[in-house]
Formats: structure tokens, C-alpha cells, sequence
């Protein structure tokens, strides 16, 4: 395994031909714009799903934890899309809003809109990206979920027992038992969906091309139609980088939690 | 493809070919190893014209005046490129290039004094100026922008900015990328973005907007047009690029056939070239892979249908007298670095409206570094 990583890393400080070693690549790619887009974009693409997934995904546990009657169906319609690779969940996005998709004809047919509306095109970068914001949280959210509604499944019903002894409201017991109890999960989760998004890509490609350029893509178009293998490793290297950052900030900031739970 | 072609050959000649696909730096450096061991095996190499260019150049290919090929006239552009340094040195084989696709629709909004028939044939009427009017009376008139091109990663649409819009503009693809002409190129396309199809930079091809009729005038590789032009051939025409102050710049992908110096079989190479370029199997290789005929024979006897659609295009602009033949330059590695330089001053400059001059004169010198680096003539 430490092998394609050190050859990775050789590969970001020589060059083709070249001898020796060199900082060439490292500094094509911090003077390139194209990779502070792509920074900036990747970073924020991940502020914005990652919330929105976790908030969701709590909601929706909570709902089905509540276990009414039905509720195994609900489980499965959630947990669909995990099923979907990247590529095919941006297809059907892609079938659903492009110009001639299912929601400009709904809304010609019904006769709301006169010309379809543009959801991708250089000119519409922020629609294009809401749009993928949308397919990843609807693609991933499901993961995040059963995390969560494992985590919620373990804590014991003598908590919330007593709980009610003492006459907590239900907002109470969100606060003071669940939550806490649910840390470790919700560290997990955050922690794998946070490593995912930084490596967001087959979505982003097929909705956007390169309007909205991305780390993982960057790497992609170097190493494919560039050509320029050691470019790319260094792309590569960075996303490793900020995922060992992420992982140690969420183990570091979400400590408290196994603690509590152990105790 | 090949094989059946290779099968009905020995049944004709007795002459039995082994074809051998290598990739085009296995060839080379075959080729080369086998000139200087003075053991040479292959008899018969197929290549793009960047690819013999470099093998004529090392002086590995056989000079083959001598051939006879009785009965089919090539096509003069592609006979002029075939003759390197002075020496004819391969034989036209199959050509590809980008063309224009236009649906009929479109032709009830063309622009004052321009005609079906300037575009078809193409007259001096059909310039840059004229698909920019058209293309605004096209948003202005159905509504919606209706002119696309591919400017997905994965689309051809470098390929227009450097083998047809600066040949149009400057008389070349990189050697006046930084002059007043380049300038008026980059102006022009800020022009015609406004009324291009926003989707066009998510489109890698052409044939399914066209189909579905979310654009009306496009261009494209011929190959990434030709599904749309199958399922309707009577709702598209495909008709020559416009041409610009310097003239009508296009790129042909010309596929060639030679022999190498000292080949073991060089008669039975010749009958096979004989063989592949007959007018009935051209067309056959159209039908087959959508490469286009390089004899005019061939062109003529196309059956009606998307492919008859097809060649019309591709035989009228390579027959325009304006021409500017461009050649995708053969830079080995450095192609995507090449194509990417267009792509990069295109969003800067016309999508980022960043200053023109200063962005052709950074990227024009590192054009001129890259073809050094290559050891490529800058074209």
C-alpha cells in the first residue's frame, strides 16, 4: 500500500527526462489559477453538501427511528440511491434538468415557461452549481443516514425511561441524551462524507465539465489530457494532504464523544 | 474493419497481409530500430499525416513516384500534403475532418444577402461575419441561442479555436497567435458567445443537441455528427466552414499509406495500396469506420443517405479555393498542453474577459517553447 504512495510523491518532485529532483510541479500548480478554482471550489462545494447531508440524514433517522408503522419501506426508499454510482446519479440529474428534461417539459406542458430553462452553461455556474449540490445530497445523504440510524438504534431506552421520570420535554432529550449519545456516530459519518466530497468528482464532471473545475478533476485532466503525470501527482498528494488534516481535526475536535459514550 | 478487408484481398491476390496495430511511438521507434539493424520487416506502414511527416523526415519511408493507381483522381489538398520535402512519400488513404451541421430550420433566418447556396458551395459571401449575424438573428428570432459547439473537456472544441478560427483570422494555427489578427479572433468570439448555447461547455459532441434539436447550427468532428445525420439525413445539411480575413482555415485528419525504406515486400505493399484506395472500397471504410474517400471517384458514388449528406460537406470544403489547410501539429506529449493553451486564453480571455493582448502575447510564447521543445516547424 506505502508503495504507489511514495512512488506518488517521487513522481511530484521530478520531472520527465530531468534528472535529479526539482520543485517545478508544486510550483506550476500553486501558480496556476485554475488550482485555486479548484481549491476554493472543492472546499466549497464540501461546506455546502456536507451540513445539508448531515442535518437531513439526522432528520430523516429521527423520523424512521420513531418506527411507525411502515417504516422498514421508508428505510428502503431512503437507501435506494446508495446503491448508484456518481456517474449514474449525475445522468439522472442530467435526464431531469437539462433543457429537453423532465422539468422544463413539465413546465412547458403546463404551460409556466415559454423557452426551457438553463440549468448548465458557462453562463449559469451558480444554477450548475445548486444542481449538483442537490445530486449529491440526494446520492450520499443515504449513507450518512444509516450511520446515524445505527447510532440511534444503540442508545438504550433506559435513558429516555428515565428521562421521563424526571419530566424532560422532548426537545430536552434531544439535547441531553440523544445528541450526546449519537457523537461517535455522527464523528464517523462526518468523517467518511467529508473524505468523499473532497474526492467529489464524476458528478461535477458530467453536470459541469470544467466550469466549475475541482480538485479530483483537475488531477483527472492533467493526467489524461495533459499528460503531465507529475502535475498530476502533485494534485494527487494535495487531496491526500488536506484528507489526513480533515481526519485528524474531526478525531481531534470530536474526542469528547467516545468518552461520553464509554462511560 | 481491416480484417475483412485483409481476407478479401488474399482471396484476390493470394497475397497474405499480417496487420500489426502499434500505437504510434511503437512504430516509430520499430521503425527506427529496424533501419539501423538493416533488417526491416515492415512492408507497408498506415499513419496521420503528423506521424509520416516525422518518419519522412528521418528519411525512414521509400520515395513511391513509381506506384500506378489507375482510374481515381485524389484530392488535390490532400496530394499537395503528401509530397514532404520535394518527395512523394505516401499515398491519401482516408480523411476525417470538422465540418458544419446546420438544420434546415435555420436556413429561414439567415441573414440579409446571405443563400443556401453561398453556404453549400461555399462563396466569399460565407464569412465569420455572416454565422455571427446568423447565429443573433437565430436567439433573436426562435427565442433561444440555437448555435452550439463542444466545449466539454471531452469535446473537440480546441480544435476549432486552433484549426479554424486563428488559421481564418491570422493565416495560422500558432505561429501569429500573438498578432493584430489574433486580436480580431478573440474580439470575434466574444461576439459570438453571446449568442452560443450556454450548454454548449457540458456537449463533448454535437449529433444529440442537434437530435433533439437544442441547437440548429453546430460543428464538429464529422464522427460526433454522423449519428444525428443517420437517424435524419433529410432534416440536416452539412455544409463547409465559414472563412475569415485571411481565408477558409479547416483541419483535415489525413490518413496516409507508405512504404519504409528497404521493405521486404515492397510489390505486394504497392498492389495493397492499389487495393485500399479503389473508389468501392473507400466507400465500404465510410460506411464502416466514417472515414471519408480521398479519391473523388469514390466521393461521387456515395448511395444517397446520411453518408451521401455527410461527404457533400466534407468534399465541398475540402474543395473551397480559399483553403487553409491546417494539420494538427504532431507534438507527441505535448499535444494536450498545445490544445489546452486555446482552451485556457478562450475562458480567460472571452469567458473571463481578461485584457486580449496581454493573454496572446504569454500564451504565444509558450506556444513557440512547446513546438521548440517538440522539435515540430511552428505552424
Amino acid at each position: 500500500m506505502a508503495y504507489p504512495l511514495v512512488q506518488a510523491l517521487i513522481l511530484t518532485f521530478t520531472s520527465e527526462g530531468g534528472a535529479g529532483l526539482t520543485l517545478a510541479n508544486w510550483h506550476s500548480v500553486f501558480s496556476d489559477p485554475m488550482f485555486w478554482e479548484a481549491l476554493k471550489n472543492t472546499l466549497l462545494l464540501t461546506g455546502v453538501i456536507i451540513p445539508l447531508q448531515v442535518l437531513l440524514a439526522l432528520l430523516l433517522a429521527l423520523f424512521v427511528n420513531s418506527k411507525f408503522r411502515g417504516y422498514m419501506i421508508v428505510i428502503y426508499l431512503i437507501t435506494i440511491p446508495l446503491a448508484l454510482s456518481d456517474v449514474s446519479a449525475a445522468l439522472m440529474s442530467y435526464n431531469i434538468f437539462s433543457p429537453q428534461g423532465y422539468l422544463n417539459k413539465v413546465l412547458l406542458n403546463l404551460g409556466l415557461i415559454h423557452e426551457p430553462i438553463y440549468f448548465f452553461g458557462f453562463n449559469v455556474k451558480s444554477r450548475e452549481f445548486w444542481i449538483i449540490v442537490l445530486t449529491e445530497v440526494w446520492r450520499a445523504t443515504p449513507l450518512v443516514f444509516v450511520i446515524l440510524l445505527a447510532g440511534l438504534q444503540m442508545i438504550g431506552k433506559e435513558y429516555f425511561e428515565a428521562a421521563d421520570v424526571f419530566g424532560f420535554s422532548r426537545l430536552q432529550k434531544f439535547f441531553y441524551i440523544t445528541l450526546p449519545l449519537l457523537k461517535t456516530s455522527l464523528q464517523s459519518a462526518l468523517l467518511l462524507r467529508t473524505l468523499f466530497a473532497f474526492q467529489i468528482f464524476g458528478v461535477v464532471w458530467l453536470l459541469a465539465g470544467r466550469d466549475i473545475p475541482i480538485l479530483a478533476g483537475e488531477t483527472f485532466y492533467q493526467q489524461t489530457e495533459l499528460q503531465d503525470y507529475n502535475v498530476a501527482a502533485v494534485y494527487g498528494v494535495i487531496i491526500a494532504i488536506i484528507s489526513v488534516i480533515i481526519s485528524w481535526f474531526y478525531l481531534t475536535f470530536l474526542k469528547g464523544a467516545k468518552e461520553l459514550s464509554e462511560s | 474493419m481491416i480484417g475483412k478487408l485483409l481476407k478479401a484481398f488474399k482471396a484476390e491476390t493470394g497475397i497474405d497481409v499480417e496487420f500489426v496495430a502499434l500505437t504510434y511511438n511503437e512504430m516509430l521507434s520499430r521503425m527506427i530500430a529496424e533501419q539501423k539493424s538493416g533488417k526491416v520487416t515492415l512492408s507497408l506502414v498506415g499513419d496521420l499525416h503528423g506521424g509520416l511527416d516525422v518518419m519522412a523526415s528521418r528519411g525512414l519511408l521509400q520515395e513511391i513516384k513509381d506506384i500506378s493507381l489507375p482510374n481515381r483522381t485524389f484530392i488535390p489538398t490532400l496530394e499537395k500534403y503528401s509530397v514532404i520535402k520535394g518527395k512523394k512519400v505516401y499515398v491519401p488513404w482516408m480523411q476525417a475532418t470538422y465540418v458544419m451541421v446546420v438544420n434546415k430550420e435555420a436556413y429561414k433566418y439567415l441573414p440579409k444577402g446571405l443563400t443556401v447556396d453561398d453556404i453549400k458551395k461555399p462563396t466569399k459571401k460565407w464569412t465569420y461575419d455572416a454565422l455571427l449575424a446568423w447565429a443573433k438573428n437565430l436567439k433573436e428570432k426562435t427565442g433561444s441561442p440555437k448555435f452550439g459547439l463542444p466545449m466539454a473537456p471531452k469535446g473537440l472544441f480546441h480544435r476549432f479555436l486552433h484549426g479554424y478560427l486563428l488559421p481564418s483570422f491570422t493565416g495560422y494555427q500558432a505561429k501569429k497567435f500573438n498578432s493584430p489578427g489574433s486580436v480580431k479572433a478573440w474580439e470575434y468570439m466574444r461576439k459570438l458567445i453571446k449568442y452560443t448555447q450556454p450548454a454548449s461547455s457540458t456537449w463533448a459532441a454535437m449529433s444529440e443537441p442537434l437530435s433533439k434539436g437544442e441547437v440548429w447550427l453546430a460543428w464538429d468532428h464529422t464522427a460526433r455528427i454522423k449519428p444525428a445525420i443517420v437517424q435524419s439525413p433529410e432534416k440536416f445539411d452539412v455544409i463547409p466552414v465559414p472563412k475569415g480575413p485571411a481565408g477558409r482555415g479547416y483541419i483535415i485528419v489525413a490518413v496516409g499509406l507508405a512504404v519504409p525504406k528497404g521493405a521486404p515486400a515492397k510489390e505486394e505493399a504497392y498492389k495493397l495500396i492499389e487495393y485500399l484506395t479503389r473508389p468501392d472500397i473507400q466507400i465500404s471504410v465510410l460506411q464502416n469506420v466514417g472515414f471519408f474517400p480521398t479519391v473523388k471517384e469514390a466521393a461521387g458514388a456515395i448511395p444517397a443517405g446520411a453518408l451521401k449528406v455527410l461527404a457533400q460537406g466534407v468534399v465541398a470544403q475540402s474543395s473551397a479555393p480559399d483553403s487553409i489547410v491546417a494539420m494538427i501539429p504532431n507534438l507527441g506529449k505535448l499535444g494536450g498542453k498545445f490544445t489546452n493553451t486555446y482552451r485556457e486564453v478562450f475562458r480567460r480571455v472571452v469567458l473571463q474577459k481578461m485584457d486580449i493582448k496581454k493573454e496572446i502575447a504569454r500564451a504565444g510564447k509558450y506556444l513557440q517553447k512547446l513546438f521548440k521543445e517538440a522539435g515540430a516547424p511552428i505552424q
